[in-house]
């Protein structure tokens, strides 16, 4: 167990370093500065900046000078939100997206364990091929439509709930199903798979010999064993939708992480960018990592080596 | 079992908690006015933007000496109650106002201007639009530092302030007599660092270079931060407390408006020192002096200004609270607007404008307006076969603007066949040929190219917008159409589109231009030989004599002729191809008063106020509707 986490801290040091520096020296290969504008610059105000963020160097020592700064925990200005530190900005949009995030996992498990539970248990029924049918449609469509339709749907013609904004839970309802829906589907399709696998296990043959309510078969003896994969598509799902929804945020003016990391690349802001890809690897590491202890939980017969 | 009840207990109760953090004190009290402010800004210091969004911020937070007219932009008295203005034209002397305070209290007086100016032209401070002061005189000297000064002139020596002392503290300053420069720069002219100034300072002879602290210099030479010219050389003076005097290059008929543009507001010499560049910027930390403060930022959220309480004509801002909205979808400022979350919509998608437009009976909410921005493709006049002004004459002539304005944007775009828009009082545009089939064919021909044959193959190159693709796609299949020329298309996105127009990597791109003041000059300037924007490789001395002619002359009458004759050469020589004008694409609520189309799509918060009693159903317009484009 010691030795498996003491790897995996390791691990997670050497994938942060390789990400880093990928991200770094792709970002720096491409054309165009954060001062590129389309009024050219006064050439000695130019370089004057250029100097300030030390962008007059060559490139391997910006790497240098840079890492540096960031392990001592200085992700430096950002340099297109010029009153903020990249860190007051990850700090700002990190607990937003985490909470919609939150939110919309909460929603995508209830919706897609259930679903999936009703379909394995009633396998080729009405009801199977119609949650399947609708889940397939949830993978199938690109969130913008679903959030364009459910806009369409509960702000005009049925006006429950506001258009967009960051403050209310009103708020944050459509933005949280919208976001949902695809993980919901996802789910539900891990799950149906994963209990019919189970249902096929000798215990719960025992289970059912012994003459358990199919109820108690269900969820005590054969649901602990459909969470594994559930988990281990949860675990990148989690890092991916706390650091945010690229489009729901932005469809919702959701003042979260999501759009930073676009902006922050067409914008050319080197430092908010690797600010954001260095998160997102820690968290996105750190789930996987969760996952692995998690299945030790779930299930006893998976030793950590 | 137990444990893994537990564990499933504590996530569940971390899950919530965390959202209830997040949300907790998220919820704002209601604005009095809320707008739709494009992205996120890139900052609130006056000198340091350049953009529309951070412009609306900057104008709200702070006031130069002159200020627009909520209706018309033309300058009216500021910070400054009244001025005089020499015979000449160049000597403005302003008398600031006793009651003029910054939002701390402080009186604000001419020595507060002398500072803020003086810190837009160094070229340490970055400033993007240190060339608007430049018509000061020496001022573009003195922002080109080491670039602006030769032996014998005054020069004032900055050296390294003291370590831990804020980014903003100038450090001690020597002034002196530049003597001469070693080791004049090598064909590398951003790098002034490995030159010596040898600079006499109280009758002692020194030797300084421009290093930071830590790089290791050569025996006998002292490091300073940046030598230029003597500040006292800059045509701008503080006569007393309550007195500024601006002496100006040339006579410059836009100078008053110009003042009145954001990077000439002042900042707080106190606040920036103690807080450094960064940091004084804070809702907590900054003063400013305009109609509003700012009262907090949330990022890719809102800022919300609140109205100040020491702004000189307070009296006359009605609103208490506003908010900016800083959203990146336009689509979702759309439906903020349309559920009441919003009362001002800028910059509205144009399929949206269309849809509204055609609307009947016609809203009461939308009025597109006529704007000092021209949309035009630049003609790289270096590469053949554009090099051939026939060639050049030929695309326009068979250019179909109507088609473009028609299908590509319609909310009401005016066809273009000059580079200066309509609408500044005395000026004729000067128009480049009609469109003429007949004739571009035949200029083809003349050129070599009969029908099109043995035509190199034509690239137009655009920054990556539906808009822009959809006006590429109509002129790449009128110029097949009309003269059997073969046209790509390429499109990048914005960043790299900027690097390869000014590497001049193309052959045809996209480019528009919004004008910074009301005059014909700020669009004519752009092609002047060499000038940072001309980007085509345009070049022509009669062009360049014109303009700097029209610069020194005193008769405005003149002067606009010497421009119009300057615009007749440009639509003569064609290295640009002018498409469209740009209107506006506002939506104002009918219950938003002192909001005013004007030619810049600039509106004064400070003028804008609310009728509540105004029925929403009711058809009259409100204000904004009054004047057509």
């Amino acid at each position: 167990m010691t030795a498996f986490v003491v790897r995996r801290v390791l691990g997670l040091v050497f994938t942060v370093w390789v990400v880093y520096t990928a991200t770094f020296f792709l970002m720096y290969s491409v054309p165009g500065g954060p001062f590129s504008g389309e009024r050219q610059l006064d050439p000695e105000i130019e370089a004057n900046l250029k100097r300030a963020y030390n962008l007059d160097l060559p490139v391997y020592q910006q790497y240098f000078i840079q890492l540096n700064r960031a392990l001592r925990g200085d992700l430096g200005p950002s340099y297109r939100l010029a009153d903020f530190t990249v860190t007051e900005v990850l700090a700002q949009g990190l607990p937003i997206s985490a909470s919609l995030g939150i939110l919309a996992l909460a929603f995508a498990i209830l919706l897609g364990m259930s679903a999936g539970i009703v379909s394995a248990v009633y396998r080729g029924s009405v009801a199977d091929v119609l949650l399947m049918s609708a889940a397939t449609l949830g993978i199938a469509l690109p969130s913008f439509v679903i959030a364009s339709l459910a806009i369409l749907l509960f702000v005009f013609l049925i006006p429950l709930f506001p258009a967009a904004g960051w403050g209310t839970v009103r708020q944050l309802i459509l933005p949280a199903v919208c976001l949902g829906t695809l993980y919901a589907a996802e789910i539900a399709r891990i799950t149906r798979t994963g209990m019919l696998d189970t249902f096929s296990q000798d215990y719960i043959r025992t289970a059912r010999a012994k003459g358990l309510s199919e109820f108690v078969v269900v969820l005590r003896h054969a649901l602990p064993g459909t969470l594994l994969p559930v988990v281990s598509f949860l675990g990148p799902a989690t890092a991916g939708i706390l650091t945010g929804s690229i489009v729901v945020e932005k469809i919702f003016a959701i003042p979260g992480l999501g759009w930073h990391f676009v902006q922050a690349a067409l914008q050319r802001d080197f430092t908010l960018e690797m600010g954001l890809v260095l998160l997102y690897t820690m968290l996105l590491y750190t789930m996987n990592f969760l996952v692995d202890l998690s299945y030790a939980l779930l299930d006893p017969r998976v030793e950590l080596k | 079992m137990v444990v893994r009840f537990w564990i499933l207990a504590l996530m569940l109760a971390g899950g919530l908690g965390a959202v209830g953090w997040a949300v907790r004190g998220a919820r704002l009290p209601p604005a009095d006015f809320t707008f739709f402010n494009e992205s996120e800004i890139k900052s609130v210091d006056p000198a340091l933007i350049n953009g529309e969004p951070e412009g609306r911020i900057a104008r709200a937070l702070f006031e130069g000496l002159t200020r627009p007219r909520a209706d018309n932009m033309l300058a009216e008295p500021g910070v400054a109650e009244r001025w005089e203005i020499s015979a000449d034209g160049r000597m403005y002397t302003f008398h600031i106002r006793a009651n003029a305070r910054w939002s701390n209290g402080d009186p604000l007086d001419a020595h507060d201007f002398l500072y803020s100016i003086r810190r837009l032209l160094d070229p340490t401070t970055g400033a993007e639009y240190a060339y608007q002061a430049w018509y000061i005189v020496n001022a573009r000297r003195y922002t080109h530092g080491a670039g602006g000064i030769a032996p014998g002139d005054p020069i004032e020596v900055e050296l390294h302030a003291p370590v831990g002392t804020p980014d903003t503290v100038r450090g001690e300053i020597l002034l002196g007599t530049l003597l001469r420069i070693e080791g004049e720069n090598n064909g590398d002219d951003l790098s002034s660092r490995d030159r010596v100034f040898v600079v006499e300072v109280a009758g002692h002879e020194r030797r300084f270079q421009a290093a930071e602290r830590d790089d290791r210099l050569p025996e006998g030479i002292e490091r300073c931060r940046q030598v230029l010219l003597d500040f006292r050389e800059v045509g701008i003076r503080a006569i007393d407390d309550r007195t500024l005097e601006i002496r100006l290059e040339n006579p410059t008929p836009y100078f008053l408006e110009l003042l009145s543009f954001y990077p000439f507001s002042p900042v707080h010499r106190g606040c920036l020192e103690r807080y450094g560049k960064r940091d004084w910027k804070k809702p907590e930390n900054i003063v400013s002096n305009g109609a509003f403060r700012l009262h907090e930022r949330r990022i890719r959220d809102r800022i919300r200004l609140v109205r100040s309480d020491t702004y000189w004509d307070r009296e006359n801002v009605r609103l208490a609270v506003v908010d900016a909205l800083s959203i990146e979808d336009r689509n979702t400022g759309v439906n903020l607007f349309l559920t009441d979350k919003c009362d001002w919509m800028t910059q509205t998608p144009p399929s949206v404008v269309r849809v509204l437009l055609a609307q009947r009976p016609p809203r009461n909410d939308i009025n597109p307006a006529l704007q000092l921005t021209t949309y035009f493709y630049l003609l790289n006049t270096t590469r053949p076969p554009l090099n051939d002004v026939r060639i050049r004459r030929a695309l326009s002539m068979a250019l179909d603007r109507d088609e473009i304005t028609r299908v590509a944007t319609a909310a009401g775009e005016r066809p273009a066949f000059s580079l200066v828009p309509p609408g500044l009082p005395g000026y004729n545009q000067q128009p480049c040929l009609p469109r003429n089939p007949n004739e571009a064919r035949r200029l083809l021909a003349d050129a070599g190219y009969p029908g099109g044959v043995g035509c190199p193959k034509l690239e137009l190159h655009y920054n990556t917008d539906q808009v822009h693709q959809s006006i590429a796609e109509l002129a790449r299949k009128q110029w097949q159409r009309e003269l059997g020329i073969t046209v790509t298309l390429r499109n990048e996105e914005w960043a790299s589109a900027q690097q390869t127009q000014q590497q001049m990597t193309y052959m045809i791109s996209r480019r528009s231009w919004i004008g910074d003041y009301l005059d014909p000059n700020t669009f004519l300037d752009l092609y002047l030989s060499g000038g940072q924007n001309n980007l085509t490789g345009f070049t022509s001395a009669e062009y360049d004599r014109l303009l700097a002619d029209a610069a020194r002359e005193p008769d405005k009458e003149k002067r606009l002729r010497m421009l119009e004759q300057a615009e007749r050469i440009l639509m003569d020589e064609m290295p640009i191809i002018p498409i469209y004008f740009y209107v506006s694409r506002n939506l104002v609520k009918p219950h938003v008063r002192g909001w005013y189309n004007t030619l810049q799509d600039n509106h004064q918060l400070r003028a804008i106020w609310i009728d509540r009693t105004v029925d929403p159903n009711d058809p009259r317009p409100n204000e904004f509707m009054g004047r057509k484009p």
